[in-house]
């Protein structure tokens, strides 16, 4: 079986610079802006040929700026660009600016406060129209523009008096210092202002259905509910593009998504990849390249620790140590995942590897309950003080995997005088309120809580960000720990790598201890691919696999 | 109401003869006899078999039928697939069986009342029952199935709410006909003897059409809820469900296609045997069907 | 048969309330709610959603939001998708193609089978042939659609590969053989169940016309068998199977549906599934009102027809 090589922990002060002043001299310290490999053949000078991505769901959202979902990013980053972009080390590099702001350079202010970034000066949008600061200025106000259904409006909020000092420099000030700032802009695409400032309704344009934009690839047609089809942009800046068509097709069902990897109508499968089931499957395909790609998602058990049963931290170390992780990993799941204690992904320069490692003993679990007084009543169920140890795990239906680990769990569980009922939800039901007011008692859930490569995780772990509380935020464990909020307002506010790099290990090891969630694993996504696509590098500081395709070619 | 009463007492006149019809239906007979054959494997099998329903066992995934003591193969976590069949069994069949119960009652009532009443209160029921009736079945079904909690007590609910317009249909026209007997004269106008109305049109009463609707919406229900289930909004796991045990299956189409085939059989044969029993009952009690 | 028509469009305007009513009510019932994918998104945070909710109107109250809904209808605006903000009846053009293709090719399929099975069931009565097609045409009444295209997808294409397994044609051919190619298989799986239904009415018709006086003289007058079945039979019987088409259309809506999702066929059932996904309320209600009016229009057509052909009916 394949191993996944990690970088977990081997990060050196190198490495610490590099994420600090990335992109300060952009030929010295960003050597591969799209991750190609150094032994890469040489890309044909013409592009040429089409690459079939397949995706199990239908990107809709073109307008870059607008709510979207993971899907849409694909085409996003393949039609725009954004002032940076995040390398698969996690080394932000400049994209259409000319530096990454920084301390050192200047970029940043002192108090993190004052922000200046110089842009390219040859960058032309797909309609011949120069792309300028004004641009910059007018996404960034867009975002804000209260009319306009965005997306993620965290940091943006926060910029005040955008000015555009030349047309290749634009500064502003922030209302606060935000770190992860940063990060929010390698997935902030620039907007052409002279196609969209005189629509009357931002929501509603022409452009959302056409977009123009300054990236490698331009729009080409789209036959809905199948598939979207892109051409190169020869003028492109960068690097690339080397096919002529980048195609990503639309198909839903997972049996008929393989079949068509099989026989060769898709080249490369992207979201939801390959299932963990066909891996061996797949490895035995001729011409075809099969990838373990670690994902920045991981898998846990949660918790709603506003429930009484689970608010006893004996109960959680109980669930935990009842839970045959290998199991599920080897068997359920065909050894794809990684077992992780963490929420942060292990090829993360935060990731904190030193967690104690959990280990599966039932007996354990059931002592842990006796100690604690959860004592097995008339029918066989576990209670203390009135409180059954009865909940409902929930989980997106649909998912066979999942479910087969809910059943898995049931069992085990229930052997130990647990008593879990499974009740799963559709997904536009499921991550509704039932999830953000934390109506659930317990999911299964797969999810991602990092931006890019920022380590921040406010939102998720801060007991501010519980909304059955009244925060705002998807602390929807509505976990509470003051020396975890103390740490994260201090994380956000620090821009020194090494000093947040502390911080986050530090929290880590607090929510390792409180277990508000029982971690399962790291997602691993299984890319397979035809052998002859060249440049493909993946990236799990974005969300797609399609990041670079700019940087994609069909070898000779 | 009493006009129900009457036509009750009527039945028993036809009676002999219809079951005579019937008996000679030998579909109807084959789906009877399969039913209850099935019924009873259901009820008996799971004692029978060496494995529980929910006994999972991760050394016997995907176990191929014949294996194993594993009659039909294992399922993906090594749960044996005969015993699951037999017991999904007895959730479809009552989960079908009840939802006819349940939607012959609605359609029922909503039929006598607006077949009795008539007038403005008739027609709004009416209206409404063609409402429901222009909606695709399966957008109410998944819509319901997304806004209710899935137990197969909703489930059986849900189901009745998409099935019970046809029956309302039929009684309502059928109390109509009997109270205004205008229907005489719209026989007439189509150009049907005198006798044939008569006999064929006035005489029968309301349940023998009841009775072939009923046994058609229990074909009809099972087949709704496998594809609810099918879908994962319908009977949620452990529980099986010839339907819910089909939902993994597609996944596993290429490697373990017999944990789609044997489900999807048994609902072929359950479903068939239903209208085959259907069709034997409307020969048998539905008078106005002119081709036997 | 003016006031006939007139009676009948008031009352198919009626049932479109009611339809829309329903419709509203039920999605309205749904927790959850079209930001709900969002949910997981790390950066989205409360404020967003909020602000989203209030954006896309959703904090009003429902009937609120129906009676803006509707009145935008009656001036014939259906709506923005909530997805990619484009004109609902836009989302729903563009995926109408390919359903109707399906629906019709799948009904050519059902007529001819299902009337060459009927006739000759009639005509051979009580062969084996026409036990055969009785007992075929319940079993394949029986048998569930999804399952029946599952079951079709690994015989016929993942161990014959003879068809494949989705969608409408091959990216960079699409031709139309290609298309007719993908086509096969979902369209013979949705006509299953009306072959079943055309043969049982075609194989009664036959058998009602071949007992009618003018069939008799007919072949009393010495033209040929084959003849006076395609000339009598099938003329006579041309009217009702319109009417008879008219009604089947709920039912071949909701096949298509079904046979959509299993043949991931990039039509209306398709888009129907997602947007119920995504909780996209106006495209569904679209999708829902589109075919209200569609199925409505089929019942319309059906009775229009019938009043044609036999004056004598006059629904009051």
């Amino acid at each position: 079986m394949t191993k996944i090589t990690t970088k977990a922990a081997s990060y050196s002060r190198r490495d610490a610079m590099r994420l600090l002043a990335a992109g300060g001299v952009l030929g010295l310290t960003a050597p591969h802006l799209l991750g190609k490999p150094a032994f890469a053949q040489t890309p044909p000078s013409a592009p040429t040929g089409r690459v079939i991505v397949g995706l199990s769901q239908e990107p809709t959202v073109f307008h870059p700026l607008m709510a979207k979902i993971e899907v849409d990013d694909g085409v996003h980053f393949s039609i725009f660009d954004a002032l940076f972009r995040i390398t698969p080390e996690g080394v932000i590099v400049p994209n259409l600016a000319t530096e990454v702001p920084s301390l050192e350079n200047g970029g940043i202010s002192e108090d993190g406060l004052n922000w200046r970034v110089r842009l390219r000066d040859d960058v032309k949008w797909h309609d011949g129209t120069p792309f300028t600061a004004e641009d910059v200025k007018f996404t960034l106000e867009l975002i804000v523009n209260p009319d306009f259904r965005a997306w993620r409006t965290t940091g943006h909020s926060q910029v005040r008096d955008l000015t555009v000092v030349s047309p290749t420099e634009i500064t502003w000030r922030m209302e606060e210092p935000f770190a992860p700032y940063m990060s929010f802009l390698t997935e902030t695409f620039i907007v052409p202002k002279h196609v969209l400032e005189g629509e009357a309704d931002p929501n509603a344009t022409a452009f959302a259905q056409a977009p123009i934009g300054t990236g490698a690839f331009k729009w080409g047609q789209r036959v809905p509910g199948d598939h979207l089809e892109l051409v190169a942009n020869p003028d492109y800046f960068g690097e690339g593009p080397y096919i002529e068509q980048l195609v990503f097709k639309y198909i839903p069902d997972l049996t008929v998504f393989y079949s068509q990897f099989e026989s060769g109508d898709v080249d490369l499968t992207g979201q939801v990849y390959i299932t963990p089931d066909r891996y061996q499957d797949a490895l035995k395909l001729p011409d075809r390249t099969i990838t373990m790609v670690p994902k920045s998602s991981f898998e846990s058990f949660y918790l709603n620790l506003g429930r009484p049963q689970f608010q006893d931290l004996a109960v959680r170390q109980a669930l935990f140590a009842a839970i045959d992780r290998k199991a599920i990993i080897e068997s359920l799941y065909y050894n794809v995942p990684t077992p992780t204690e963490t929420f942060m992904p292990r090829q993360s320069y935060y990731y904190n590897p030193n967690l104690p490692v959990q280990e599966y003993n039932l007996e354990r679990a059931a002592q842990i309950l006796d100690e604690a007084g959860w004592l097995p009543g008339a029918d066989g169920v576990r209670a203390k003080d009135g409180v059954r140890l009865a909940f409902t795990n929930s989980t997106t239906s649909g998912d066979p995997l999942r479910e087969q680990v809910q059943q898995f769990l049931q069992q085990t569980f229930g052997s130990i005088g647990i008593e879990m009922a499974i009740e799963n939800l559709p997904s536009a039901v499921m991550w509704g309120d039932f999830w953000q007011q934390s109506q659930f008692d317990s999911v299964i859930v797969g999810s991602t809580w990092v931006i890019g490569a920022d380590p921040d995780v406010t939102n998720r772990l801060h007991s501010g960000s519980s909304n059955a509380k009244g925060g705002r935020g998807s602390n929807n464990a509505q976990y509470a720990n003051a020396e975890v909020d103390a740490l994260l307002e201090e994380g956000a506010r620090t821009y020194d790598p090494e000093a947040r790099r502390e911080i986050y290990f530090r929290v880590q090891e607090l929510v390792r201890n409180d277990l508000p969630y029982l971690p399962l694993f790291q997602n691993v996504s299984i890319v397979g691919q035809k052998s002859g696509i060249a440049g493909f590098v993946s990236n799990a500081n974005t969300r797609t696999e399609s990041w670079n395709a700019a940087a994609w070619y069909w070898q000779a | 109401m009493t006009a129900i009463a009457q036509y009750q007492g009527s039945t028993r006149w036809w009676h002999s003869r219809a079951a005579r019809k019937f008996m000679r239906h030998n579909l109807a007979l084959l789906g009877v006899a399969m039913i209850v054959a099935l019924t009873l494997a259901c009820i008996v099998a799971p004692y029978l078999l060496p494995y529980d329903s929910l006994y999972i066992d991760l050394r016997a995934r995907f176990a191929p039928p014949m294996t194993g003591g594993h009659i039909l193969g294992a399922d993906p976590l090594g749960r044996d697939v005969a015993a699951r069949l037999f017991e999904a069994g007895r959730i479809s069949l009552l989960v079908g069986f009840s939802a006819m119960l349940l939607s012959t009652f609605v359609g029922t009532i909503v039929g006598v009342i607006s077949g009795y009443r008539g007038g403005w209160l008739g027609a709004a029921l009416m209206r409404l029952v063609d409402g429901f009736l222009a909606f695709p079945s399966i957008f109410l079904l998944l819509a319901l199935a997304a806004a209710l909690k899935p137990s197969p007590i909703m489930v059986t609910v849900i189901i009745a709410i998409t099935s019970w317009m046809e029956v309302a249909r039929i009684v309502d026209a059928e109390v109509r006909s009997l109270r205004e007997r205008e229907f005489v004269q719209a026989g007439r106008m189509l150009g049907l003897s005198g006798a044939h109305i008569m006999f064929r049109e006035i005489l029968p009463n309301a349940m023998g059409p009841i009775i072939v609707a009923a046994t058609l919406t229990v074909a009809r229900a099972i087949l709704l809820e496998a594809y609810i289930s099918f879908l994962g909004y319908g009977i949620q796991p452990p529980l099986p469900s010839w339907g819910n045990m089909l939902h993994g299956a597609q996944q596993y189409l290429g490697s373990a296609p017999w944990l789609a085939i044997v489900p999807g059989v048994a609902i072929t044969i359950a479903v068939t045997s239903f209208n085959f029993i259907g069709d034997g009952l409307r020969d048998a009690l539905d008078v106005r069907d002119g081709h036997s | 048969m003016r006031s006939f028509l007139i009676n009948r469009l008031s009352q198919s305007l009626v049932l479109l309330v009611i339809v829309s009513i329903i419709g509203f009510g039920v999605l309205n019932l749904i927790p959850g709610g079209p930001l709900a994918q969002y949910g997981l998104d790390p950066g989205m945070t409360q404020d967003d959603m909020a602000r989203l909710t209030e954006q896309l109107g959703l904090n009003r109250p429902i009937w609120v939001q129906y009676f803006e809904w509707a009145g935008g209808l009656l001036q014939g605006d259906w709506g923005h998708s909530f997805r990619d903000g484009a004109p609902v009846l836009n989302v729903i053009g563009r995926h109408i193609v390919a359903t109707l293709l399906l629906m019709g090719s799948s009904t050519a399929v059902a007529i001819a089978i299902g009337t060459w099975i009927g006739i000759r069931g009639a005509t051979h009565r009580y062969s084996v042939f026409d036990y055969t097609a009785t007992i075929g045409a319940m079993v394949a009444l029986s048998i569930p659609t999804f399952w029946f295209g599952l079951i079709g997808i690994y015989v016929f294409s993942l161990r014959l590969s003879w068809f494949p397994a989705g969608n409408m044609y091959t990216i960079g051919d699409g031709s139309v053989l290609d298309v007719l190619h993908h086509l096969v298989m979902p369209s013979i799986v949705l006509a299953l169940v009306h072959i079943a239904i055309w043969s049982r009415y075609m194989r009664s018709a036959t058998l009602e016309a071949i007992n009618q006086d003018f069939v008799k003289t007919a072949r009393a007058k010495g033209l040929s068998e084959r003849r006076v079945l395609i000339k009598h039979v099938v003329g006579n019987a041309l009217l009702p199977m319109i009417t008879l088409a008219g009604m089947q259309l709920p039912s071949v809506l909701t096949g298509a549906l079904v046979t959509e999702t299993v043949f991931t066929w990039p039509g209306m059932g398709r888009l129907f599934l997602d947007s119920l996904g995504y909780s996209d309320y106006p495209v569904v209600m679209g999708l829902l009102m589109f075919s209200a009016i569609l199925v409505i229009l089929g019942n319309l057509i059906a009775d229009f027809i019938i009043a044609i052909v036999d004056p004598r009916i006059r629904l009051a």
